[in-house]
């Protein structure tokens, strides 16, 4: 899978409104132990299979699982790519925060401290720049 | 220290939650004067080379980015709400979508050890939202080539 392949607002709408059950997310988690049949993936749930099978649907149709026919039995099989699309989604926006913060938390140690001098800029990270050292 | 990102589906809102060591005063004061911003706002491919915070109600502000590349991202608004040291309300505009005027609302609450920071970020609509998120993508991406480009040179520089 590639970063750049971005989803478009309609498959992430799909995405996450099927993740947003707690069936479907109990349903991926079992999947995620390997492929099972449509019944296998019913029997913890005290609901009609119809209804399992309708959740299956709203996966398949969010991209995150697959189902194919093998014998008599529908296999359900995880889709992991898809997730690793949505995790990748909120990826970046996440490591903008998270690396602010991590800076912010250095300039509210230097604002306690008593010797603190508001001009001093907090380093960041050494980062090796490219042609460095060449 | 974990960052909370929530991005509920079919509301064009982003929210941001993290728990900082330092009372909500500090935090406020951080967060808004130009320069405690300059020092700490972004990930560490982009620099900020441009910062200014007029803090009064009605009050312009501006942030530049620049990416190694040169590439710049401005980002600007006006604030409507100012309740130190627990709220602060302004409108967020990024040059490249001037048609997405979003209103970020910054809440500050005093909790055992520190502050808990929420900023709240309500887009014009979910596309605008899922925009906003997905540009920080392109930025790491950007990132990880250059981690990559960093890991070949250790890899073929001399021992």
């Amino acid at each position: 899978m590639s970063s750049a392949d971005v989803l478009s607002e309609r498959q992430l709408d799909r995405a996450f409104g099927a993740l947003a059950d707690p069936t479907r997310r109990a349903i991926l988690a079992r999947l995620a132990q390997g492929d099972a049949g449509v019944l296998e993936v019913a029997s913890p749930f005290p609901m009609s299979q119809p209804a399992v099978t309708k959740h299956l649907r709203v996966l398949e149709d969010a991209g995150l699982i697959s189902r194919r026919r093998v014998a008599r039995q529908r296999m359900c099989h995880l889709e992991p790519g898809r997730l690793a699309q949505l995790s990748d989604w909120v990826g970046s926006y996440r490591e903008y925060w998270e690396e602010s913060f991590e800076r912010l938390d250095a300039v509210l140690e230097q604002m306690r401290a008593p010797t603190a001098s508001p001009t001093e800029p907090v380093p960041k990270k050494t980062v090796k720049k490219r042609g460095e050292g060449t | 220290m974990n960052t909370e990102i929530e991005t509920p589906a079919g509301e064009p809102v982003i929210r941001v939650r993290r728990f900082f060591k330092a009372p909500p005063e500090l935090v406020y004061k951080a967060c808004t004067e130009a320069d405690y911003i300059r020092r700490w706002m972004g990930p560490r491919h982009l620099e900020v080379s441009e910062c200014d915070v007029d803090v009064r109600v009605g009050g312009a502000w501006r942030l530049v980015h620049r990416a190694p590349d040169g590439a710049e991202f401005v980002f600007y608004g006006e604030l409507l709400e100012l309740d130190p040291p627990r709220r602060r309300v302004g409108t967020f505009i990024w040059e490249g979508a001037p048609e997405d005027k979003a209103v970020e609302t910054m809440e500050l609450e005093a909790v055992e050890g520190g502050t808990l920071l929420t900023t709240t970020m309500v887009h014009s609509s979910v596309a605008a939202r899922d925009m906003h998120v997905a540009n920080g993508m392109e930025g790491g991406v950007v990132e990880s080539y250059e981690r990559l480009d960093e890991l070949v040179a250790e890899e073929q520089a001399p021992a």
